[in-house]
């Protein structure tokens, strides 16, 4: 039920790649640029190992069902979470894929973005802890959803501190990926 | 006011506690509550409180209440299955006249259910889950904001009236994190305490107002506490008079003040012909479906009962007015329609809408209801 200012976004990958803590980076980033959000994930077995989700939505004013129900955009890091959450996904929703996990583009949809995600992540940083965040620097150069300085400062006080300078460069490296397509 | 943040319902409650004073939390770890003991694990200590993590959900409660009455304010969380543990000591305070807030994060049941699946199960269990008959106070927020503002409230009345305050909400709600602005200063209330003389007191004897003053111990005044019917000393008795002017006394503190408990909110009622009734995270989805419906043409509204014991019964009949059919929206098989039916259903159509299956209740389900009777309506006037 998106509509009017409301955006609803869903990142969704494995456990590890850092899915929820990107989930509530761009909800405080969202914040931070003088809009609400609300963030939710999947809680339970399923966040153990298998598939993880993180939800977000960004309005203007105050959100009415904080829940995400019908997606704007959804960002796939594995092959699991495509098989899951694509068949749901509405037509004129923007997708955002990780090109490694998720092979072919037989999917025919329009909006499909492709992007070597859980490889800049490896290459910056050496693990897919920081896969979530280079997909939020992909989200912001593709879709212009959040400010570009909210997002930093949101990283800067998400992450660790001994963390923090990996994952500006591995937002930026997702940016880069973003913005040459 | 302070700047907006993204918090998720859970650390609302506990920093609402901490807001509202509480100094006290004993507990059980379980899902989908245990952030509220883990924010309170990390910030008591430094508030110069105490946070202990007890063998079960029965001795968590009896902690807390032992805390009280050694002056403190004090809590426990859980979730349904702990919910069913504490229920002694819910009736033990009641009847003791203990303050205490007990937090319940429902999730799907009976016994350990859906652990992290939000529901409405427990609504009735908080206003009969003890034995005996006794008063309840029972507060349901809908939102992160409101799990803060409830759970200050919650304090407040377990203080003003010196009985267990139960907050009952979803999952949903205990573990989305919202963007909210806390307040920097929340209005407390304190118990009554004695200001006679230490010799002679007598805890419980008659009060004006039905509010006996109630000494920490430790404060020099000596008295007994008992979940036995006592006396005005505190001490147990069998007679009849005694007993039922104290039981009456204990039902007359609630329910005498139920109109200053009492809280709902309405939306778009006033001229409605369909009112969807729904409490915690069913009300925000019945908003947005009302919302939706009326750009429609429907003349729908939402009536949310903010305590949901002392049930706001005058609230609900005002609301419904001349709605010729009232939507129950509930995330368990039928709980609160009791009620709805018991205020509306001699002037209006009370249509179940559950849902048990561990989902939430989504606005377009509530949508279409809407809708649907809407139209069942027309059908009946052509």
């Amino acid at each position: 039920m998106s509509g009017g200012d409301r955006t609803e976004i869903r990142l969704a990958g494995a456990g590890g790649q850092g899915v929820v803590t990107a989930g509530r980076i761009l909800a405080e980033a969202a914040i931070l640029s003088g809009r609400t959000s609300t963030h939710s994930q999947v809680f339970g077995p399923q966040s153990r190992g298998g598939a993880s989700r993180s939800d977000v939505v960004i309005a203007d004013a105050e959100i009415g069902f904080p829940l995400a129900l019908d997606l704007d955009v959804l960002v796939v890091l594995s092959e699991a979470a495509y098989t899951r959450y694509v068949p749901e996904l509405g037509d004129a929703a923007t997708l955002v894929v990780d090109e490694r996990a998720v092979p072919g583009t037989g999917d025919g949809r329009p909006q499909t973005h492709r992007f070597p995600i859980v490889e800049t992540a490896h290459r910056i940083v050496g693990s897919p802890v920081a896969t979530g965040v280079v997909a939020l620097g992909v989200l912001e150069a593709l879709t212009g959803l959040v400010d570009a300085a909210a997002l930093e400062k949101a990283v800067g006080s998400r992450v660790p501190a001994h963390r923090r300078e990996a994952n500006i460069q591995a937002l930026a490296a997702g940016r880069d990926l973003g913005q040459a397509a | 006011m302070t700047e907006a943040r993204l918090i998720q319902g859970n650390q609302a409650c506990a920093e609402g506690a901490l807001a509202a004073g509480c100094r006290f939390f004993a507990g059980y770890p379980i899902t989908p509550s245990s952030e509220i003991a883990e924010h309170l694990a990390r910030s008591l200590p430094g508030a110069g409180g105490t946070f202990v993590q007890m063998e079960d959900e029965i001795a968590s409660l009896g902690a807390v209440i032992g805390a009280s009455v050694g002056g403190m304010k004090a809590m426990t969380a859980t979730s349904g299955p702990g919910f069913s543990l504490m229920q002694e000591h819910i009736g033990y305070a009641a009847m003791a006249e203990v303050p205490c807030v007990v937090v319940d994060v429902m999730r799907g049941g009976p016994s350990t259910g859906l652990p992290t699946s939000p529901s409405q199960g427990d609504v009735m269990q908080a206003r009969w889950g003890t034995h005996g008959g006794h008063p309840a106070i029972v507060l349901a927020p809908a939102s992160v904001a409101e799990v803060f503002e409830l759970t200050v409230r919650a304090f407040n009345l377990a203080e003003r009236f010196h009985t267990p305050v139960t907050v009952v909400f979803d999952e949903v709600i205990g573990h989305t994190r919202e963007s909210v602005v806390l307040p920097d200063h929340v209005d407390i209330v304190d118990r009554r305490r004695p200001d006679g003389p230490v010799e002679g007191f007598l805890p419980k004897a008659a009060a004006a107002d039905d509010i006996t003053p109630l000494p920490a111990f430790g404060d020099g005044y000596r008295y007994h506490l008992t979940g036995l019917v006592y006396d005005e000393r505190g001490f147990p008795t069998t007679d009849p008079t005694q007993t039922g002017a104290l039981l009456e006394r204990l039902h007359r503190k609630v329910d005498a003040y139920s109109p200053e408990i009492e809280d709902a909110e309405t939306f778009m009622t006033e001229d409605a012909d369909v009112i969807v009734f729904a409490y915690g995270i069913v009300a925000r989805a019945a908003r947005e479906a009302v919302r939706l419906a009326r750009e429609e043409g429907v003349r729908a509204g939402l009536f949310r009962p903010v305590t949901l014991w002392p049930f706001p019964a005058k609230a609900l009949e005002a609301a419904v007015g001349a709605a010729r059919t009232v939507i129950a929206a509930e995330m368990n098989h039928g709980q609160m329609i009791h009620e709805v039916e018991r205020v509306a259903a001699s002037t209006a159509e009370i249509v179940p809408h559950l849902r048990v299956d561990g989902e939430p209740i989504s606005p377009a389900e509530l949508l279409a209801k809407l809708r649907e009777r809407a139209a069942a309506q027309t059908g009946g006037r052509g």
